[in-house]
């Protein structure tokens, strides 16, 4: 197979040689039908760079890249620990980011077609299942926003209440006079 | 208006005549000199010379601005022959992709689109350490490339799903892709293993006389007690001439300090290399 070529000098394209024998990186391919069928464009682990991208599509998949361009996503602040199902409160923390690379390529690739049938997958249950658990998520925040607005509103109320002199404060404390001694007959 | 024409006509005439050779080379000096003096034009005039017509005839005219054509200005095509872009995309023609395209390689092998939770779930235990322990080099790294390939394959498909909205799939990719690091594990703890003792036979190699680590040579000269050797020789060669003749041979002694050990005496030789 020839080497690959850039496409403004012509030169042959080289790669380092450091031979990687156990690479553990896992790279994905995305689905980009807005780019043309000479492009692809791939989730890479934060640590991969241009020159690592173009060698390893090489030689493990025999694709010729010309150019490619970066790209890393930063992710925003979620609510909880990193893992957690239920998430904490007041406990904040970033996702890692997401290093996006397209390449331009030799030959055109074109995705194969969707399936006609998508029972194996069961997705109107699946579709189903997901929208009732967002209903019951929102449905949980909002009663979470009710309950605290009353609990606002109540000690709202309160303060009026002292305020214009409707209620007087009182100590929450009860006075019951002074300490008596109860057991007098015993003998030490 | 008529002025400024004399003035360019009497420019064009001021050229230097081709035959004179020796002056052409003072040409600008000559010029004021040669040329016919005018004198219905003012020699000397504060206003800037002004010109019947712009030269230009494109002046004003230009792409970025939009200005668009000039008046009366003829293009090599006409508007009308010009192609129409095809914006909707279903009259567009299919591309047609690469048959031979690497990138099927991140997917299945009947280059579907994702495999089915079925399809995903359908594989057997990792491999264990034990039974790569018995497997060449060659081997563990073939088999490690069909690991790392076959995960990016998952995770392209884990991509594609979530787009999609395929539905279920997520627990039997991530069940599989279990499997495939506890078989990349083992791989790597069998190649730990052999490195270490390697390294060990190293260690011990270093000390050892019989030993040339200096890549000269032979790597392996076992010392043998060249006695236990010529012992074992008479036997061996006393059987055979009792064997064959009733007469008693003699032994040769010369052969057996040649250096080179005789195939005849396998056993001391393999009690050396065990100790």
């Amino acid at each position: 197979m020839p080497l690959p070529r850039s496409r403004q000098s012509g030169r042959v394209i080289r790669f380092g040689r450091k031979e990687l024998y156990l690479p553990r990186a896992v790279i994905a391919l995305t689905h980009t039908p807005w780019l043309p069928p000479t492009q692809a464009k791939f989730v890479v682990p934060l640590s991969f760079n241009k020159l690592d991208l173009r060698d390893y599509l090489y030689h493990v998949y025999g694709v010729k890249t010309m150019n490619i361009r970066t790209y890393i996503q930063q992710q925003k602040v979620q609510e909880g620990k990193k893992g957690e199902l239920l998430p904490g409160a007041r406990q904040w923390h970033r996702p890692r980011a997401i290093k996006k690379m397209t390449v331009e390529m030799e030959t055109p690739f074109v995705w194969p077609a969707q399936p006609e049938n998508w029972d194996a997958w069961s997705k109107d249950i699946f579709s189903e299942v997901s929208k009732s658990y967002n209903q019951t998520q929102d449905q949980q925040i909002e009663d979470r926003k009710e309950s605290q607005k009353k609990e606002a509103d109540t000690l709202e109320q309160q303060a009026k209440d002292l305020l214009t002199g409707k209620k007087k404060w009182r100590p929450t404390w009860v006075d019951y006079g002074d300490e008596k001694e109860v057991e007098r007959d015993i003998k030490l | 208006m008529a002025a400024t024409p004399i003035v360019r006509f009497t420019w064009r005439n001021c050229i230097i005549p081709q035959a004179d050779t020796v002056l052409s080379f003072l040409a600008p000096s000559f010029r004021p000199v040669l040329c016919t003096p005018q004198t219905s034009i003012a020699q000397f005039s504060t206003s800037a010379r002004r010109y019947a017509r712009d030269p230009n005839r494109n002046r004003g005219v230009s792409a970025l601005r939009h200005t668009g054509p000039r008046r009366r200005q003829t293009l090599s095509v006409k508007k009308e022959d010009l192609p129409k872009p095809v914006l909707s995309r279903k009259l567009k023609t299919p591309v047609k992709g690469d048959p031979q395209h690497g990138l099927w390689g991140f997917f299945n092998k009947d280059r579907r689109l994702i495999a089915t939770p079925e399809e995903d779930l359908a594989h057997g235990r990792a491999w264990t350490v034990q039974e790569l322990r018995q497997k060449s080099w060659e081997d563990l790294h073939c088999l490690w490339w069909i690991c790392v390939k076959e995960r990016n394959r998952l995770a392209t498909e884990k991509i594609t799903r979530e787009q999609l909205k395929a539905g279920y799939g997520d627990f039997e990719a991530s069940e599989r892709d279990k499997t495939i690091k506890l078989t990349q594990r083992a791989v790597r703890h069998v190649l730990t293993e052999r490195w270490y003792a390697w390294e060990e036979a190293r260690k011990v190699a270093r000390d050892d006389e019989e030993v040339d680590l200096t890549a000269e040579g032979e790597a392996y000269i076992p010392q043998i007690d060249m006695d236990e050797v010529e012992l074992d020789e008479e036997l061996i060669k006393d059987e055979e001439f009792a064997a064959e003749t009733a007469e008693p041979a003699e032994p040769q002694h010369g052969r057996g300090r040649s250096g080179k050990t005789p195939q005849t005496t396998n056993g001391p030789i393999a009690s050396t290399v065990t100790e």
